[in-house]
């Protein structure tokens, strides 16, 4: 399986949101507005975060314990 | 200003009483909700009248671990000497079935440490069993009327 990894951020943001959405509201409108929160909540903290974290360099990968 | 009629009902108390206090009807066993609930995602749901809750945390569940497989992502066991995989374990035990089905010999998933998506797959996987341990306090509280 191809590993993206903004791909695999955004399925995992999509099914928490889901999941959250119909665990905690009942109503359409109440869990469309909390879907959109979640969701853009997620993408969009972890790509603030990415980008807050682009001056750090990468180094070299970590050793295998 | 006109002074209320006396034939209306007086609902100062009921606007007062918090939201949890709001008592729903019991559906169904607590106890056998909760276990159904943790043996299968969603089916909990299902047994308390509630199918398409239970399809849908269903499939967003099984989605989450196809996916954590895919990406040879860690299922936790216990690891002597390392008190944390013990809650990463619990965790991901939550799942109910499925980690046991993974772990038997019949799929004997193991997951990969040098995959490129093995940190993803263990969030996803863990995620799953997290997910389904809500859904067990979920149907507790349904079952004993205390949510809808």
């Amino acid at each position: 399986m191809l590993v993206n990894h903004f791909l695999l951020m955004v399925l995992y943001a999509l099914l928490v949101s889901v999941f959250f959405t119909v665990l905690w509201r009942r109503t359409r409108r109440d869990q469309v507005k909390l879907f959109i929160q979640l969701f853009l909540g997620m993408v969009g903290g972890g790509l603030i975060v990415a980008w807050l974290m682009f001056p750090f360099p990468s180094g070299p990968p970590a050793p295998i314990p | 200003m006109a002074a209320p009629s006396e034939s209306a009902p007086d609902t100062t108390e009921l606007d007062a009483a918090p939201a949890a206090a709001v008592a729903h009807p019991t559906v169904g066993n607590p106890y056998l909700a909760a276990l159904l609930a943790w043996v299968v995602p969603g089916l909990g749901h299902v047994y308390l009248k509630r199918p398409v809750r239970g399809i849908i945390f269903f499939v967003i569940i099984l989605v989450a671990l196809f996916i954590g497989c895919q990406v040879e992502g860690n299922l936790y066991t216990v690891v002597q000497n390392q008190p944390l995989t013990i809650l990463g374990t619990a965790g991901a035990m939550g799942m109910g079935s499925p980690y046991f089905l993974l772990r038997s010999r019949l799929f004997h998933y193991q997951g990969n440490l040098i995959a490129p998506g093995y940190e993803y797959g263990t969030a996803f996987l863990l995620t799953a069993g997290l997910m389904n341990l809500l859904l067990v306090l979920d149907v507790w509280d349904i079952a004993r009327g205390t949510k809808e």
